[in-house]
């Protein structure tokens, strides 16, 4: 059990350790909450996906799909395939943080892909830093999607000016000091290339889902008899 | 309605596969373990790619700042020097080009 000052301690830590991230995450929802409006979505429609469901790769296909009056079904199904990753970050999380309780459900409500990656990538794995990483991240989406949502078309398309490589780049970061080993470099290529390929045919997020399986796979099968060859500890290193 | 019930579909989708990695706290073999370990370099690296191109055929400055990326990434592990190197450099090239 925490005690209280470091508890606050750990959320500031948290908080902070994905300001570097609030770069990608501004002009990603203003965008979403531009094509929001622009399909015809309310202001409070926007902002209730932002609040209820957070997952930005969901949000986006979402709305796109409300624009070509997909059913209810097909929304949701997509949403599934988008997001069912988030087991894989649970089941990672869960080894490092044990949760339980409202503690869990508080966790599990708020994780996303930038959150997992920054705990990941720390060496401090306690609920008050991962609460802090992901409440970081869900004010600040929140509240570039009410600025998207109230200027609406105003704004032009964020990739105009380059924008949207901050995603790649932000990932790009994540991933380098996690590579330390030949097999970690391995993984990352072929998953790079694997994804890549797969998203010329495949639907947002179902790529990272099936390269997440994958690679995964790859690194374990590649890895057999050899746990020297791992940093299972130190791997995860402090990248912000 | 309609779309009420749609972000209600999207609410439990979403934060039952957010939930479920969190609840199984199971003793895994040491295979899955392995397995765990290389998530997120799969799935960072699937993050990167098909976004890099780009749509507007700017696909090598882009590469070019992803590369600078990486070789700031690789020497500091900061993260916000790593983006705003990568975006400066991609801004600089395509100002010259």
């Amino acid at each position: 059990m925490e005690l209280r000052a470091d508890a606050a301690h750990g959320f500031t830590q948290g908080f902070r350790a994905m300001v570097p991230l609030w770069l990608g995450v501004v002009p990603f929802a203003l965008a979403y909450a531009v094509l929001a409006r622009d399909v015809g979505l309310s202001l409070v429609e926007t902002q209730a996906l932002s609040v209820l469901v957070f997952a930005g790769s969901a949000q986006f296909t979402a709305v796109g799909l409300f624009g070509t009056g997909a059913a209810a079904a097909e929304i949701v199904s997509t949403t599934f395939l988008l997001n069912v990753r988030h087991v894989l970050y649970g089941l990672s999380l869960g080894r490092q943080i044990p949760l339980r309780g409202w503690r869990r459900t508080t966790a599990a409500y708020f994780l996303t892909d930038e959150a997992f990656g920054v705990v990941a990538a720390r060496e401090e794995r306690t609920f008050s830093f991962l609460l802090g990483a992901e409440l970081s991240l869900f004010v600040t989406w929140n509240l570039a999607t009410l600025g998207g949502a109230l200027v609406g078309s105003a704004i032009t398309d964020p990739a105009e000016i380059g924008l949207d490589l901050i995603f790649p780049l932000a990932f790009l970061a994540l991933l380098v000091p996690l590579v330390r080993t030949r097999v970690e470099l391995v993984v990352a290529v072929a998953s790079g290339v694997l994804a890549y390929a797969l998203s010329e045919g495949l639907p947002g997020g179902l790529p990272v889902l099936v390269t997440g399986v994958a690679g995964s796979l790859l690194g374990a099968l590649l890895t057999r008899g050899r746990p020297d060859d791992l940093h299972l500890e130190d791997a995860a290193r402090e990248v912000a | 309605m309609t779309f009420w019930l749609t972000v209600a579909g999207m609410l439990a989708v979403t934060f039952g596969s957010r939930y479920a990695g969190l609840a199984l706290q199971t003793e895994l073999p040491d295979f899955w373990v392995r397995f765990l370990h290389f998530v997120p370099i799969a799935v960072f690296a699937a993050l990167v790619t098909p976004s890099l191109e780009g749509d507007f055929g700017e696909g090598e400055i882009r590469a070019a700042g992803a590369g600078i990326a990486t070789i700031v990434a690789w020497r500091t592990r900061n993260l916000g020097l790593a983006i705003g190197a990568g975006m400066l450099a991609f801004w600089a090239l395509r100002w010259v080009t």
